[in-house]
């Protein structure tokens, strides 16, 4: 426990701005990504999802292009 | 409904420069491999020297190929999936002859031994700021033609390229932050370290955005389309997007592993490589698994063999990169030919073959048409997979070789090997690295020749039937 302590300790009086930012933006972004994940997982929004994979094939009638 | 009217005239140029791009890379990259194996084709020349050439090599395959395929194929996935025309046809074609110009003048510039010295960012000043105009210019008509779309959502292709399109824009203009001395040389406003760290988070990003973000874009349109079925999950490529914009950021310092960079940087890089296998894989099976239940069509679309078989190879080289990262596995393969095996498992097997499928795909489509031959493709096919299979396999062999030589001693602490005996230890595999790359050479000229004559064919057909009506 006591190793475990002393390996995260952080001397937070020694943080630049930098050092702020930084860790500001990873904890974001870590927050961000758990946010996407609950968002994609949860099965309400499955169908609203899924129902997108079909925009490829909901195109207009021909393979060609019109004359202009 | 109302006919949407699509701009496809430059979309077919930038199809047609991306195979001749791809023949003219690939056959400088077989020289330089060449002159590896056989030095004498330096022919005493400081143009022709692999130092000169090299640079060569890699912006005509990542820049000229890359970039005209990744033009193609965005233009043409944007207009469909968004059920309109392009924004600015005039300023779609000032990219094309942006782009074209650019690609000479590296051509000029690069053999002269004009260069910035930076990894895939050689180009001097000028030339910098032209590619960012021009991939301006690309990048505000792409987003200004899905604003004008017809359909509600944005198809997650098209998220795929607009995160290329932000993530390089920042990349390229922070590396290429100079001070000019003059009209060919500049200085990097950056020093040492700083220098090294700016520098990889580009050269990774590079990987990581243009040739990985902006090839999943094709990946996730080329291939439902050939396959004719919908992507097997949607809810995971909105996963395989985000966790990529938000990793791949983080991973340059694992270039820089063991120098003067601090060690928890390259610690850093590496844990979040590994953790990328995750999305990484997780799109590699979302495209594989898009043939769930219709793999018969491998038998017979040569096309789509081109789009699984790039998948594949996607998963491989995104496993081999976080594993090499390690700090353990990177004191061994760090420097090495290992490297280059990797690098071209991912741009001859990922890279060039999803954006060949493509390629074929939008061929028939844009010319209304099939393929000349079909049998041409398989074909290629065949040459694309064996030559980098031979290609990499060489290079593993060789760079594992070399990292154990460079490391082996003796019992006095002396190192056994001299530098010059692991160069002589290398020849084999430098011829056999060569062939592996004359192989797919060749693949890409018999694709060329295929595709001069399907135009050929289709303008033929065209003649027919006006005569007929």
């Amino acid at each position: 426990m006591n190793n475990l302590r002393e390996y995260f300790h952080t001397n937070w009086a020694a943080m630049t701005l930098h050092d702020w930012i930084g860790l500001i933006i990873t904890v974001a972004a870590f927050i961000g990504m758990v946010w996407i994940y609950a968002r994609v997982f949860n099965p309400k929004n499955k169908e609203r999802y899924e129902s997108q994979r079909h925009i490829p094939f909901d195109e207009e009638n021909t393979d060609s292009e019109n004359e202009k | 409904m109302e006919e949407t009217k699509y701009d496809f005239d430059v979309v077919r140029w930038f199809t047609i420069m991306a195979v001749v791009y791809l023949v003219v890379g690939t056959l400088v990259g077989v020289y330089i491999a060449s002159e590896l194996a056989w030095p004498a084709l330096n022919m005493d020349l400081a143009e022709l020297t692999f130092g000169r050439l090299r640079p060569l090599h890699t912006n005509a395959v990542i820049f000229a190929f890359g970039g005209c395929a990744l033009f193609a194929t965005s233009f043409y996935a944007v207009q469909r999936t968004g059920n309109t025309s392009l924004w600015s046809p005039k300023m779609a074609w000032f990219t094309f002859w942006g782009w074209n110009l650019i690609i000479v003048a590296a051509v000029i510039t690069l053999p002269l031994g004009i260069t910035q010295s930076k990894e895939y960012a050689e180009l001097e000043w000028p030339i910098d700021l032209a590619i960012a105009v021009v991939w301006l210019s690309w990048g505000f008509n792409f987003i200004m033609t899905i604003a004008k779309r017809k359909t509600s959502h944005i198809y997650v292709a098209n998220w795929f390229f607009m995160g290329m399109f932000v993530m390089i824009t920042y990349l390229h203009v922070v590396n290429s932050l100079a001070i000019p001395v003059g009209l060919f040389k500049s200085y990097s406003i950056f020093s040492g370290v700083q220098d090294a760290m700016i520098q990889w988070w580009w050269g990774h990003n590079a990987v990581g955005f243009y040739l990985t973000a902006g090839f999943l874009g094709i990946m996730y349109y080329f291939v439902p389309k050939q396959a004719n079925r919908p992507v097997f999950s949607y809810r995971l490529s909105v996963l395989h997007f985000w966790a990529l914009m938000f990793g791949y950021v983080w991973l340059g310092a694992h270039h820089l592993q063991y120098t003067a960079l601090p060690d928890w940087t390259g610690s850093l890089g590496a844990a979040v490589s590994l953790a990328m296998i995750i999305p990484s894989w997780g799109g590699a099976i979302n495209g594989m698994m898009t043939l769930s239940g219709a793999w018969d069509k491998l038998r017979t679309d040569y096309i789509l063999r081109f789009l699984i078989m790039s998948l594949a190879f996607y998963a491989m080289s995104t496993f081999e990169g976080p594993v090499m990262s390690s700090k353990t596995v990177n004191a061994l393969s760090h420097y090495t030919d290992w490297t280059i095996g990797h690098v071209h498992s991912g741009a001859l097997g990922w890279v060039a073959m999803v954006a060949a499928g493509a390629l074929y795909h939008l061929v028939e489509k844009l010319w209304n048409t099939r393929m000349y031959s079909a049998r041409l493709v398989n074909f290629h096919f065949w040459t694309s997979t064996i030559g980098t299979v031979v290609y990499i396999t060489a290079m593993w062999v060789s760079g594992i070789m070399q990292g154990l030589m460079w490391r082996d001693y003796d019992e006095f602490g002396t190192l056994t090997y001299t530098f010059a005996e692991s160069v002589a230890a290398m020849h084999p595999y430098y011829a056999m690295r060569a062939i592996g790359g004359m192989i797919f050479w060749l693949g890409g000229a018999i694709m060329l020749y295929n595709v001069i004559m399907t135009v050929r064919q289709a303008s033929a057909q065209r003649s027919t039937a006006t005569a007929r009506a």
